[in-house]
């Protein structure tokens, strides 16, 4: 089980940051994912495994400067 | 320590404003050629139109100088101010103050925001903004004492060169025990030998109990201060509450303020962590984009990026609040405690360093080939001591580690120097020599648009192709970001008004990741819109984090969520509830319309601010080198194959280069229209008849100069 935004989810082994965001309608908006503490971009979304019991945060970012 | 002398040679007594919904009412002019003092009015018209903020700054710094008024003239002027708002301890970002000047890199008006407690303390103690001009031959420094209701003029001598311990030293000498009533301005030995002086500003952290400061970096402006042989400016006030700001309504005024707090208290945690980690997260971000500039802005990304990126940064960063003004609740103004610097006059000693932040990363390392986290927080601690500004700095010496690489300057001309890429020894020690003025720091101290000229002139170096990778615009250093795929991005540095700084507008994960504004009136529109929006937190005393860096959770759901329009909503309300004066999102928009086009007309008036001067240099746009375009063929040869219909077959990457090159600045041209276009100017970039007449700006000088700009054109 992870938690999405605050939100349970269910987790399996292998699931990756490009799994999870299939699932969702608005995933595009989306260009960076933190998983606990580390930030991950959109470049990497399909090679990053997320480990179970993790904390994940949705990030727009559209900030900066 | 060394003993000094502060003696005063002047004392001006005064009757403190009552601060009436956010203004004093009052701005303080300080001529130090003859020690003159005297307050001024502000008008309604003055608040009506500029509003406050950078906005004074400027219809003052305009009374003050003329078309032909250089840096270093007794003319010129530094105007600080805050804002209505500023000085507001309820709603998160509102300590800023905006500085400006006649640039001594530009040549023409500069603008740098920055926190610290001395706006609000300025205003509180009764001035909605200061104005310096002159010039001294001894070194002096000038206390506004609110509590007291003086202003003083001492002479001084012995008081220690360096920021660091000037800062220190001056609010010790003024605080009479309670040094959180003091916020200090000063600069540095750099600031007196090279052109990218900076100015810090304290805020007495309690925690810590130490003065800490944050630049006002952009520009040049610590070098004039300097060089009108300013030691300090220091500002004295009391306790600071809501009502010290005497807001039109307070409740509503806490109201807004809170919800805003408590968002960021809630949602930063889950976003972006700047409370722990300020802006380090950038780093990897812009790296994994291909954004971090590196080696001069050749390429966006180095395999060593982890090394100076957020997680080195969140163990290196002391814990506790860092807020640069008080109550904010963003609080990214991190340090390193008991840093021990390996070089310079500091060398094995224990100092805390303020930052660093992104900007600092990326331009003192990443854009040198630098990935040692410990020089760049020693390149910080310097920059910060010897009043230079990081950005420049960094620009400037990636700049001459490139022209180094190519040959174009050798170790005959650097004095022995190796300035490769990455030799971290070499960085440090040209910031050394800059503080000193001397050796071939002293030339990189002059920054990148007049290293041109002397490498040119000098060393025969060939000046097209310094042209194409010298990192400036309007004669400022690029910020740190690349730009060749956003082109958008690219209007952000070349349109905006004081040069190659991103504050105006940051649209490069908007228009390249997120891919909002495919065509070019998107472009032109958010071209518009950020740099006015951005230029009304400027107007007010604001921070603009609070808007945009940590966002409502629903925020992607809005119809433009670019704009964060909740957060924009927010600020209607602020602002309503400080100075009692009704607004809406788009009445923001026209007061900053204002005094943009207000400023752009300043830049007329020093003989600038047309469409050749809104030029970029074509690293910003493109591959200069093959070695850049091979390092990303595929990106470059499907542009030319399926957007440009070209064949590459029997093409050699010279000629890949040549022919890209054509089509990325035609479409830089077509930027310009359309934005120009957009912003009510003319295909000259120049601002309108009608513009200024909509925008209550057309006052018989604005006319006068536009008359004759404009005559310019048609004959």
């Amino acid at each position: 089980m992870i938690r999405v935004n605050g939100k349970r989810q269910f987790w399996y082994e292998g699931m990756t940051i490009k799994d999870l965001l299939e699932d969702l309608e608005d995933s595009h908006h989306y260009a960076v994912i933190r998983i606990n503490d580390k930030h991950v971009s959109r470049p990497y979304f399909e090679k990053t495994l997320i480990p179970d019991n993790s904390e994940v945060f949705l990030i727009s970012l559209i900030a900066g400067g | 320590m060394t003993e000094y002398k502060i003696e005063a040679i002047k004392t001006f007594d005064y009757e403190k404003s009552v601060i009436d919904k956010g203004y004093a009412n009052k701005t303080l002019l300080v001529d130090i050629s003859n020690s003159d003092i005297s307050i001024h009015p502000v008008t309604e018209k003055m608040k009506e139109v500029f509003i406050g903020g950078k906005g004074f700054d400027l219809w003052l710094l305009w009374n003050a100088v003329k078309g032909t008024t250089k840096w270093s003239d007794p003319e010129n002027a530094i105007c600080i101010a805050s804002g209505p708002m500023g000085g507001t301890p309820v709603y998160p970002g509102s300590g800023k103050s905006i500085v400006t000047t006649i640039s001594p890199l530009t040549g023409t008006v500069i603008d740098s925001n920055v926190g610290g407690y001395f706006g609000p303390y300025l205003k509180f103690a009764g001035f909605d903004a200061l104005q310096i001009r002159g010039k001294t031959k001894t070194d002096i420094v000038i206390l506004i004492d609110g509590i007291d209701e003086k202003i003083q003029i001492f002479e001084t001598s012995g008081l220690p060169d360096d920021s660091y311990a000037l800062s220190s030293t001056l609010t010790e000498h003024f605080a009479q025990g309670k040094p959180r009533n003091i916020s200090v301005v000063s600069t540095g030995p750099g600031a007196k030998h090279a052109l990218m002086g900076c100015l810090n500003f304290t805020w007495y952290d309690l925690k810590r109990k130490r003065a800490r400061y944050k630049q006002a970096g952009r520009g040049g402006i610590g070098s004039v201060f300097a060089d009108k042989c300013i030691k300090a400016v220091v500002a004295r006030w009391d306790r600071v509450s809501v009502k010290t700001n005497n807001p039109s309504d307070g409740i509503a005024l806490k109201e807004v303020g809170k919800k805003h707090s408590r968002e960021i208290v809630d949602l930063d945690p889950k976003q972006n962590e700047m409370a722990k980690i300020g802006t380090t997260h950038l780093v990897t971000i812009m790296n994994d984009f291909d954004l971090l500039p590196t080696n001069n802005f050749q390429y966006g990304q180095h395999p060593e990026a982890d090394n100076v990126g957020q997680e080195v940064y969140r163990r290196i960063f002391d814990t506790g609040y860092d807020g640069c003004w008080m109550g904010c609740t963003v609080a990214c103004s991190h340090g390193v405690k008991d840093f021990v610097p390996l070089t310079g006059p500091y060398r094995g000693e224990k100092v805390f360093v303020d930052g660093p932040e992104y900007e600092t990363i990326a331009g003192c390392g990443s854009n040198l080939g630098v990935f040692d986290p410990h020089t760049i927080i020693e390149m910080n601690f310097y920059c910060d001591a010897y009043g230079l500004d990081t950005i420049s700095v960094g620009t400037s010496i990636a700049f001459a580690m490139e022209c180094f690489s190519m040959d174009l300057i050798n170790e005959t001309h650097t004095g022995g120097i190796n300035l490769s890429f990455g030799n971290r020894a070499a960085a440090l020690e040209i910031v050394h020599q800059m503080a000193q003025g001397e050796g071939f720091g002293h030339i990189v101290g002059r920054g990148v648009r007049e290293m041109k000229s002397i490498f040119a002139r000098d060393y025969k170096a060939d000046l097209n192709i310094m042209q194409d990778i010298g990192m400036e615009a309007k004669g400022l250093e690029f910020s740190e970001y690349m730009t060749k795929e956003s082109l958008a991005q690219q209007g952000g540095y070349g349109l905006a008004l004081k040069g190659a700084q991103h504050d105006e507008a940051w649209l490069i994960f908007l228009d390249m990741v997120h891919n909002f504004m495919p065509s070019f009136e998107q472009k032109a529109e958010a071209l518009h819109w950020f740099p006015m929006f951005r230029t009304w937190f400027g107007l007010c005393g604001l921070c603009k984090l609070p808007w945009n860096d940590i966002i409502p959770e629903d925020n992607k759901d809005t119809q433009e969520p670019a704009k964060v329009m909740k957060h924009v909503e927010w600020y209607t309300q602020y602002y309503t509830a400080v100075t009692g004066r009704h607004t809406t999102p788009d009445g923001l928009i026209r007061m900053s319309e204002a005094v943009y086009n207000f400023q752009r007309i300043f830049n007329l008036k020093m003989g600038f601010g047309t469409r050749e001067h809104d030029n970029i240099p074509y690293r910003a746009m493109g591959p200069v080198k093959p070695v850049e375009y091979e390092s990303r063929p595929e990106r470059y040869d499907k542009e030319l194959v399926e957007k440009h219909h070209v064949d590459i077959t029997d093409m050699s990457t010279e000629e890949k280069i040549r022919t890209l090159r054509k089509f990325r600045e035609t479409q830089y041209e077509q930027l310009k229209d359309a934005v120009y276009k957009r912003r009510g100017w003319t295909s000259n970039g120049i601002p309108t008849i009608d513009t200024v007449t909509r925008l209550g700006i057309d006052f018989p000088e604005v006319l006068e100069l536009l008359n004759a700009k404009l005559g310019d054109d048609q004959g």
